[in-house]
């Protein structure tokens, strides 16, 4: 039995090493195009950028217009165009990683091409993938798209603001979830009103930094 | 659309066996991909068949097995297949589980002459 993907996976194995080694967290971002990934990683350069080194790698078909978006911050961006690829690999985040200065980082944020199957299945290497789903797509994403909803660490529920105005079951969303992923943290937000980004904040500040393990145990390292 | 870039890497991996093994034609190749994996059969046939073209695997038949997702319970160590994808312990109702099949691409073996 030989794994189609080896090579994908071997690169992967490469890049998680390398960011392992320079202490610095991937985070792979995967939602279908228009869910609010973008707006997402604004918000969180308004918030964190002070608090926390932020570089992103912008995923896109074609177009320079995410990373645009994003230059305002001053933190460092890279764009991958994936020339009609519907998902980024391994081979091109290794190609792109020298281009950022790591031991400089915190964080890089990897903002996938827009598609909720393709990125699922590609390693990149990074630490944790995290899910942005929104309500206008409708109530169904995780039953239709299973494997994205049990990988990812975290959830983001995006434009909770324009549920009045959509037939999106907020019900029908957490029940599908619950059986897919009956554990993954849930974060209900609204990119433009600001709803439920503290959470957010609080959550993702919690994996770039985790809080320091108090007093070790006695019963630990002797 | 992940399926094409899936079926380029098979087809590079059958060629290089192929080649290591001196066949002068490849004549099956056996694979088998998990469900969750979510690949079209006929849009990898179409895939494969156009990534191998022109070369000494352009005539293997391609024979695509889907494996059902099977996950073990953390807790209580039960092996259950998923179904309507439900993720939950059949036996004890945990959630806490760890995947066992249904994430594979697998190439099985390859024949030829």
């Amino acid at each position: 039995m030989k794994n189609i993907l080896d090579r994908n996976q071997n690169k992967a194995d490469e890049v998680r090493k390398i960011l392992s080694s320079q202490k610095v967290i991937m985070v792979n971002i995967i939602s279908s195009p228009g869910a609010g990934k973008t707006t997402l990683l604004e918000r969180t350069c308004e918030k964190l950028a002070s608090r926390f080194r932020i570089g992103v790698i912008e995923g896109d078909i074609t177009t320079d217009r995410d990373a645009q978006r994003l230059k305002k911050y001053n933190i460092p961006i890279v764009v991958i165009n994936t020339e009609g690829g519907c998902h980024l690999d391994s081979h091109s985040i290794s190609k792109v990683l020298d281009s950022f200065d790591l031991a400089s980082l915190d964080v890089l944020f990897v903002e996938n091409v827009g598609n909720l199957i393709c990125p699922s299945q590609f390693d990149l290497g990074e630490t944790f993938k995290l899910a942005v789903v929104s309500t206008t797509e409708g109530d169904d994403k995780p039953a239709k798209y299973p494997m994205l909803f049990r990988e990812a660490r975290a959830i983001i529920l995006n434009k909770t603001d324009l549920i009045p105005y959509t037939n999106f079951s907020r019900q029908n969303f957490i029940t599908d979830l619950r059986n897919i992923n009956g554990s993954v943290p849930l974060l209900e937000v609204s990119c433009t009103k600001g709803d439920g980004l503290n959470e957010w904040f609080n959550w993702i500040s919690g994996q770039i930094d985790p809080p320091a393990t108090s007093v070790a145990s006695p019963l630990k390292g002797g | 659309m992940h399926e094409i870039r899936i079926a380029e890497d098979l087809s590079a991996i059958v060629l290089e066996a192929a080649k290591q093994e001196n066949l002068s034609k490849v004549t099956m190749v056996n694979i088998s991909f998990g469900q969750l994996v979510q690949i079209v059969p006929a849009i990898f046939e179409f895939a494969f068949r156009e990534s191998v073209r022109d070369s000494i695997a352009q005539d293997a038949e391609l024979s695509l097995e889907i494996v059902p997702v099977k996950m073990k319970c953390a807790v209580c160590g039960t092996d259950f297949q998923v179904k309507e994808n439900h993720f939950a312990c059949t036996d004890c109702g945990s959630t806490d589980l760890k995947i066992i099949h249904g994430k594979e691409l697998f190439i099985k073996s390859i024949e030829g002459e």
